[in-house]
């Protein structure tokens, strides 16, 4: 089976993302899915457009400015090709805060996770491209000027105006693509992590001076140096809006305040939270949130942890909840069995496309994994199937940690879905490792045989279904 | 869908390459007109500067043998030639006369300037050499030309701002002009 799961974020996250449906062989062609399955690959692919796109226009820039025929000797292809590089490598890292920024339009689309993990990709080849800039300037207007790229760069420092700024930008573009490599991630907090990468913006803004002020592209008066303060205005703006501006407006419309910590088996706990105007805040199956218990010790760390139950708003209850099913993974959320009711909630949020947003068929096969399996509860509560269109494998070590499993059971029989339980410990056959030991060879044809014609929703650690 | 998306982004990026690529096209055109006419005017401030001087020097190579020629008003007319004793301290000064600065060596091309001073006055400052390494550097020293003539003009020395967007003609420019007024003991 083709699994979409994100290269590992580390082996210490316990549960990854939700993945979209892994889309089948065959294109839907009919059905009520099939037009919102089409309206969605249709903005992913004008994304890819977009993308490419920008990069163009980015050189672009310098084609009109007649940069071609300004390239006659070596030392001038050498300076071309160094601000080709700065261009190109700059109008990433304006890619990169765009697909950080929890723009709606690229969430809808590809999800929070792909453009987040399309985001790590795209680090390395910014950092060198702007590392190429440096190194090919310095080389070539020391070649102009007859000085060695060291000494000229000393010279750039020292004699040119807004040129120390952008070093030190080069610096600090270098301190968070370090700091984000895997290896180097998982020596050190996330939030150390977070913090070098706040970084970035610094990074950003510091780079600008030289940009408009050093080498004539960009200078006054040109329709370069317009397009250019546009890209940064507009990426400012999209930043402080979605990643400010809308949490905080959202934390303070839905006053959350944590009601109830309920303990499931040791380490496993739901947490219950109350506010106002909940129904607007449906994840829609299956979404998550980034979460912000205001808590002392507890505030400054933010955790992602997807909806285990669609917000509750019905007659039934009087006071509308909203629920999360937590596993204690590390220190942070350990932490968190020890909330106090009343405790006040930021959120950011919702994310992703573990929802019915991501549906292309009418068959939907849901698959979950430890406290994977969680989220599957708030999808089975809200994607749209008929009985029998449904399949739902919960995988875990133990009965113990079918979580929710008894809400998970009422949901397939009030709903008409198909449940399977397969417990125990990993098989030691490689190839169906996914399962438990006791299923033997079989497959996952074997219990879902329309596999290919329908969605599939998988949830669970990282290394899981790999 | 990957394909559609794929020939798209590519199709899209050639047309806007091309679309820059033939805008460049047309910079450089209007640049070289640009060119052809800023040459002529250096041209005939040489040869003005020729046919009125004093056996002028070669065009500064250092700020000191600044070629004394006459303050330019009209045809190699009397007021002065003792401009190229560069030990009359002040006096050539007063008198007036046609300085060139150094010629400064930018990453974009070589900068060099002249001055013209009466009677103690800055009362012009001519380009004879502006960067032109690169297609946009043309551009950039037209512009910032006139801008730093007019505020030399006003402000009586080369202490100036210099002119954003083009740091590195300002500061040829100014240091050319420091250059020339050192030689005019300005
Ligand atoms: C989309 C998504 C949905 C999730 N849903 C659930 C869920 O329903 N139930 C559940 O129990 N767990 C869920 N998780 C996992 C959960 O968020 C982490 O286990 C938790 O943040 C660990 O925090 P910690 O401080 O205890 O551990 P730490 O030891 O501090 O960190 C453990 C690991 O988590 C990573 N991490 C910590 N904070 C964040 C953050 N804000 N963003 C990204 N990575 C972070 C760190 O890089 C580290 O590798 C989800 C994760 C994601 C990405």
């Amino acid at each position: 089976m083709k699994s979409q799961l994100l290269a590992s974020p580390g082996q210490r996250v316990g549960t990854s993302p939700g993945q979209p449906p892994v889309p089948a062989r065959r294109n839907p062609t009919r059905g009520r899915f099939a037009a919102q399955h089409r309206r969605r690959m249709f903005r992913t692919d004008m994304l890819t457009v977009a993308l490419w796109a920008s990069l163009a226009a980015a050189l672009a820039l310098w084609l009109a400015d007649g940069g071609m025929s300004s390239v006659g000797n070596l030392t001038q292809a050498v300076t071309a090709v160094g601000i080709l590089a700065g261009l190109a490598g700059m109008d990433l890292v304006f890619l990169m805060l765009l697909l950080a920024a929890r723009l709606p339009f690229v969430d809808g689309a590809v999800g929070h996770d792909r453009a987040l993990e399309f985001h790590r990709k795209l680090g390395k080849p910014a950092l060198y491209l702007l590392l190429a800039h440096g190194l090919l300037l310095a080389t070539g207007y020391g070649m102009a000027e007859g000085l060695n790229p060291v000494s000229e760069a000393v010279a750039l420092w020292t004699l040119v105006p807004d040129m120390w700024l952008a070093f030190v930008s080069m610096a600090l573009f270098i301190a968070v693509v370090v700091t984000s490599l895997v290896a180097v991630r998982h020596r050190f907090p996330y939030e150390f992590w977070y913090f070098v990468h706040l970084l970035t913006y610094l990074a950003v803004a510091v780079a600008l001076p030289h940009q408009f002020s050093v080498g004539g592209l960009f200078a006054e008066g040109t329709w370069q140096r317009w397009y250019w303060l546009l890209l940064y205005i507009g990426t400012g703006s999209a930043l402080a809006w979605f990643r400010i501006a809308r949490p905080v407006i959202a934390t303070y419309r839905h006053q959350l305040t944590v009601r109830r910590v309920v303990p499931l088996v040791p380490g496993v706990f739901s947490i219950e939270m109350s506010g106002l105007r909940l129904n607007e805040l449906s994840g829609n199956g299956g979404r998550f949130f980034v979460w912000r218990f205001l808590a002392p010790g507890m505030w400054w760390q933010a955790h992602p942890f997807s909806l285990s139950a669609e917000p509750q708003v019905g007659k039934s209850s009087r006071q509308p909840t909203l629920r999360i099913t937590v596993r204690n993974l590390g220190a942070g959320s350990a932490r968190l069995a020890s909330l106090k009711p009343g405790t006040k909630v930021a959120i950011e949020g919702p994310y992703g496309v573990f929802s019915t947003a991501a549906r292309s068929r009418e068959h939907v096969v849901m698959i979950g994994a430890g406290i994977g399996i969680t989220p599957l509860r708030a999808l089975l509560e809200s994607t749209p199937f008929a009985p029998g269109q449904a399949t739902v494998l919960l995988r875990c070590s133990s009965t113990e940690e079918l979580f929710l499993g008894d809400e998970i059971l009422e949901l397939c029989r009030k709903r008409g879905a198909t449940l399977f339980h397969l417990t125990g410990p990993r098989s030691a056959n490689t190839q169906s490792a996914w399962l438990p030991a006791s299923a033997g060879t079989s497959r996952l044809r074997d219990f879902v045989p329309d596999i290919t014609d329908a969605d599939v929703y998988i949830c669970g650690p990282s290394a899981w279904p790999a | 869908m990957r394909l559609r998306a794929g020939i798209s982004a590519a199709l899209a990026s050639a047309a806007i390459l091309l679309v820059g690529w033939q805008a460049g096209a047309q910079v450089t055109e209007s640049n070289a007109s640009a060119v052809t006419t800023s040459a002529a005017g250096n041209t005939a401030g040489t040869a003005g500067g020729t046919a009125s001087g004093t056996g002028s020097t070669a065009k500064g190579t250092t700020g000191s043998s600044a070629s004394g020629s006459s303050s330019g008003t009209g045809a190699g007319s009397s007021s002065s030639t003792g401009s190229s004793s560069s030990s009359t301290l002040g006096a050539s000064a007063k008198a007036g006369g046609t300085y060139a600065g150094t010629a400064v060596e930018t990453r974009f091309g070589t900068v060099q300037v002249q001055v013209t001073i009466k009677a103690g006055v800055i009362t012009d400052v001519t380009a004879l050499h502006l960067t032109d390494q690169e297609q946009r550097s043309v551009q950039i020293s037209a512009r910032a030309a006139p801008l730093l003539r007019s505020e030399v003009l006003s402000a009586q020395s080369a202490n100036v701002q210099t002119i954003g967007g083009a740091t590195f003609t300002s500061e040829a420019y100014l240091t050319s002009l420091q250059a020339a007024l050192d030689a005019a003991h300005f």
